[in-house]
């Protein structure tokens, strides 16, 4: 137990909580009536779950070797076709609760077949998925320009916009939403046979093949769940900006990479727990409303994430290097 | 080692917070504070209302942060909004990067007692104390497509190259302009539809080199956006056309000097957006002390105003054009 | 037989070249005119010049995704270098290579050295250098830049005459380009460097046994990435005359698309310069095509998206049919 214990406790993610711990207590320190504050907390709370899912979903992405630069595209598009639909039947008269679940549904449909679209190309066609993602960011956005010709989709029934803006208990129901997306991530990654095959995709794909499993059928998979994570993070950004358009989300895209390499996800795939990626979101949750609460030049947050992100990845090294002395 | 820098770090943290926390910040004071948010902070329009915003702060003894998200995302403005409402502040002006999308988040500090202002671009009209403008859309659209006619007659091929094609606001100069065309100058020809060049003057050059080959017969190019106008221009000037094709657009003149020189941008037109600034301040400042605008006031350092009957929209004044001739004596 | 196999890798993507090119001048004969290629090239010269750099570095196997931040950092220091120390031309290159390979160099340090990914170490030091870029600048337009530089950059190489009394010139930037190339050419072809380039990215570990240093050649890599945009950033200060520090806002996806549209692999050992060139003329030639073949602004994304995933499939089911005949030789 012991050994174990000691062993968790070295672990990167128990490295990457205590800088958490840290940069919490130092925001405090510097705000106290106002980063503290239970209304500031609340507020962290309804900004974090839309960018928490979109790592989640990079971060499965990363575990099998690819990536998805289409991820913030894939969630806009998602909410425009709902929207539309939803806007549309609500305004031809159609009830508030129907348009709300015929716009939900689309909306997660949508994703699905830009999931399906990137998983074919992908694990079909068998392109970099760097490159078959980049193309598909340029398709989606070039679908949702055509589809609201540069403007912004709204007029949604109230009953859709409460869902990103109200909360249960004093806990916003956007996390609790995320907070069922990460309990389902985690079981899937990390208690599944499907989760243990995925990262053993991403860790060497040839050998994988070679021991029978079905390495596209995976690959396909992993991008159909990405691509429904994102849908979900569109449907609580499209309720908590009252409105679909294309641009939404856009600077989520750099910043959902950083998060997952940030929580020990090896770009090299094969490597990643969901704990440290969400420790990792909520570090630069904290880093950029704390900063932006003490009022530091936003330009001067930017790099405080790069010093952070180069710092605790040569904080691994340093750990890996000693170990490694160790052993 | 590990916990050697971690803990150094700690120390470090904690010694820097303390310090920082008994000099300043956080500390509750008379001051009424007054948030100016841009679209995005880092592009010249917006530094220059930057410093007349800050003027005006100083001028009228309250405190303004002007800051906004590094890149034009609405989602970044309401998550920028939410911290400084936390902040506690007491009034927010805001240009929207989309209207809707605020609106959750301008009724959330409606309901925390912020007084809440829109400037640049309108918001949502219904949670709005107070809306400044430039200028009247319409109009602006209007005397754009003018200044097109004045240099290229009212008959050719032209085409239109804006910043972007979700920007709300220059889409709606252009579908001003463009209503405005059809009904008085029916000789004019829109080649193709508004082309986007990212606010890059290097893209709106490349677009309008290829719009010259692809539309042998263009007269005109309206640029919208800053760096749109000069982009069109130096693709102009460098194909010898300068004669044959009149550039027209939303440029600041500083930057656009060069070209109104060398005659390959006929006009720039645009308000002085540090007095745009400037008057965004005053106005929340004046609210907040419970003065309401009147139409012709006359606001010093900006210049009489006219307010819309319904008491809260208020127009700065028209533009000032840019020539040859004049763009000397602006500093903006 | 070796160099009709490495003309074969490349087939597919030069045939999709040819074809787009052929189609889009039927639409458009203006397309096949010396004009419109020199338009081209002068306005693609400063993305060409980023992908050798680019190539080199996804050569080993890595990717930066800084380098439109650091073109960026070394356009402001050239500019501020023109306006404020010398307009000396040659002065003015050294500066600006010397900043590239310091920043260059930094990346290299952080990846060879800490083994930071390399697509981490430059996301951290993409936000480091741009933050705090745009913290000094602020995003000003740098305008006034000494008219012995740009007349400089108004230089033709060589002209030629046209019917109507002009004449059309290849930029003098072109030359930078072509450094870039030959450089390029000469390290990976002629030097003991360039082929521990290619085993690095093929195997890092049987390179390390064949007695190449990895570290040494992935930090020289890095500096000699960082030396090219240093040439990229005068290049592209000559032909724009100013500098706008927001002007490659999201450019590095386009170096790295054209590179990898050229057939260089993300893993490394893989790619070649005459892929890469084509690589970045096939993203030219469908930038520009767009516009001649009249494709309504709203479409064109579509059709650029699709253009990419299109072609990249075909090269892959092409090099994936080929493979296949390969292991049927070698098993018969």
């Amino acid at each position: 137990m012991k050994p174990e214990l000691k062993r968790r406790l070295k672990s990167k993610e128990a490295v990457l909580f205590l800088i958490f711990v840290v940069i919490f207590v130092f925001m405090s320190i510097l705000s106290p009536t106002r980063f503290l504050s239970l209304y500031n907390l609340q507020s962290m709370a309804y900004q974090l779950p839309e960018f928490g899912i979109l790592a989640l979903s990079m971060m499965i992405v990363i575990i099998t070797g690819g990536i998805n630069l289409s991820v913030t595209y894939t969630a806009t598009l998602a909410m425009i076709i709902g929207g539309f639909a939803m806007s549309h039947m609500f305004a031809g008269g159609s009830s508030a609760g129907l348009s709300v679940l015929v716009g939900i549904i689309l909306m997660l449909a949508g994703s699905l077949a830009c999931g399906a679209f990137n998983g074919y190309v992908i694990a079909y066609i068998g392109v970099t998925p760097m490159l078959a993602t980049l193309g598909a960011m340029t398709f989606f956005e070039g679908i949702s320009l055509q589809v609201t010709r540069g403007g912004a989709i709204s007029g949604f029934p109230i009953e859709f916009i409460k869902i990103g803006n109200t909360a249960v208990l004093g806990i916003p129901v956007p996390m609790i939403i995320f907070l069922f997306v990460l309990a389902t991530v985690y079981l899937f990654l990390e208690r599944s046979r499907m989760g243990a095959t995925l990262y053993m995709i991403g860790s060497n794909p040839k050998v994988t093949r070679y021991s029978g499993i079905n390495v596209r059928k995976n690959l396909f998979i992993t991008y159909l769940i990405a691509s429904l994570l994102a849908g979900i993070a569109g449907i609580l950004m499209a309720s908590r900006y009252n409105s679909a358009k294309e641009s939404y989300g856009s600077s989520y895209l750099l910043q959902a990479v950083s998060a997952a390499v940030l929580g020990g996800t090896s770009i090299a795939g094969g490597e990643g727990k969901v704990i440290g990626t969400v420790i990792a979101v909520l570090i630069i949750q904290v880093i950029s409303s704390g900063l932006n609460i003490i009022g530091l030049n936003r330009y001067l947050t930017n790099v405080v994430m790069g010093l952070i992100l180069i710092v605790v990845l040569t904080i691994n090294f340093l750990t890996r290097e000693k170990q490694f002395r160790n052993n | 080692m590990k916990k050697k820098v971690l803990a150094v770090l700690l120390v470090l943290m904690l010694c820097i917070s303390m310090t920082w926390a008994n000099g300043s910040s956080d500390k509750g004071s008379d001051e009424l504070t007054i948030v100016v948010m841009p679209k995005l902070v880092g592009i010249p329009y917006f530094n220059a209302s930057e410093v007349g915003a800050m003027q005006a702060g100083k001028d009228l003894g309250v405190n303004v942060i002007y800051t906004g998200p590094t890149t034009a995302d609405a989602a970044e403005q309401v998550r920028m909004l939410e911290d400084l409402i936390s902040k506690g502040v007491d009034a927010i002006c805001v240009a929207p990067n989309d209207a809707a999308a605020l609106t959750p988040v301008l009724m959330k500090a409606k309901s925390a007692g912020i007084a809440v202002l829109d400037w640049d671009t309108p918001a949502d009209p219904n949670v709005v104390d107070l809306s400044i403008h430039q200028i009247d859309d319409k109009q602006y659209g209007e005397h754009i497509w003018d200044l097109l006619v004045e240099g290229m007659g009212d008959t050719g091929d032209y085409a239109i190259i804006t910043g972007g094609l979700s920007a709300a606001n220059l889409n709606s100069w252009i579908d001003a302009g463009l209503d405005y065309a059809k009904k008085t100058y029916p000789g004019l020809n829109l080649v193709t539809e508004r082309i986007p060049s990212d606010e890059k003057q290097q893209v709106a050059y490349q677009k309008t080199l290829d719009l010259i080959k692809a539309y042998p017969n263009l007269k005109g190019v309206v640029g919208i956006s800053t760096p749109a106008p000069l982009g069109a221009a130096q693709a102009v000037e460098e194909k010898g056309l300068s004669d044959v094709i009149t550039v027209v657009g939303t440029s600041l003149p500083t930057d656009s000097g060069p070209y109104l020189a060398d005659g390959s941008l006929k006009v720039g037109t645009l308000w002085d957006p540090s007095k745009l600034g400037y008057l965004t301040v005053v106005m929340a400042a004046d609210f907040l002390k419970g003065n309401k605008p009147v139409d012709g006031q006359m606001v010093e350092n900006v210049g009489k105003i006219s307010v819309w009957p319904d008491g809260r929209t208020v127009i700065m004044g028209p533009p000032a054009d840019f020539t040859k001739e004049n763009y000397k004596t602006f500093n903006f | 037989m070796k160099t009709k196999l490495l003309k074969i890798k490349e087939l597919p993507i030069i045939l999709i070249l040819i074809v787009i090119s052929i189609i889009i001048s039927v639409a458009n004969p203006a397309f096949m005119t010396l004009e419109n290629f020199l338009d081209i090239l002068k306005s693609n010269l400063v993305l060409a010049i980023m992908s050798m750099g680019m190539l080199m570095v996804m050569l080993t196997g890595g990717i930066d995704v800084s380098v439109s931040s650091v073109i960026t950092a070394v356009a402001v220091i050239t500019g501020y270098s023109l306006m404020h120390w010398s307009s000396n031309l040659l002065f003015t290159i050294l500066v600006a290579v010397l900043s590239g390979t310091v920043m260059g160099l930094f990346n290299g340090l952080l990846i060879a050295k800490l083994k930071i990914p390399p697509i981490v170490a430059t996301l951290g030091t993409m936000s480091v250098i741009l933050g705090l870029v745009l913290y000094i600048t602020n995003g000003t337009w740098m305008t006034g830049i000494p008219e012995k530089f740009i007349d400089f950059g108004r230089k033709k190489l060589i002209t030629f005459p046209t019917g109507d009394g002009k004449a059309l010139g290849i930029p003098i930037q072109f030359l930078f380009l072509l450094v870039a190339v030959l450089a390029t050419w000469f390290i990976l072809r002629k030097t003991v460097i360039g082929r521990g380039i290619y085993a690095i990215g093929g195997n890092r570990d049987s390179a390390e046994r064949m007695g190449f240093k990895p570290d040494r050649i992935i930090i020289f890599v890095y500096a000699f990435e960082g030396f090219l945009i240093g040439l990229a950033a005068v290049a592209h200060t000559s032909i724009m005359r100013q500098v706008d520090p927001n002007a490659f806002l999201g450019f590095e996806m386009q170096v790295i698309a054209a590179v990898v549209l050229g057939g260089a692999s993300v893993l490394g050992g893989y790619g070649s310069i005459l892929g890469t060139l084509i690589g970045v003329s096939l993203f030219c030639v469908i930038n520009n095509g767009l516009i001649l073949m009249h494709i309504p602004t709203f479409w064109q994304k579509i059709v650029v998206g699709l253009i990419i995933i299109g072609s990249i499939s075909i090269d892959m089911t092409q090099k994936k049919r080929t493979e296949r005949n390969k292991t049927r030789v070698d098993v018969e």
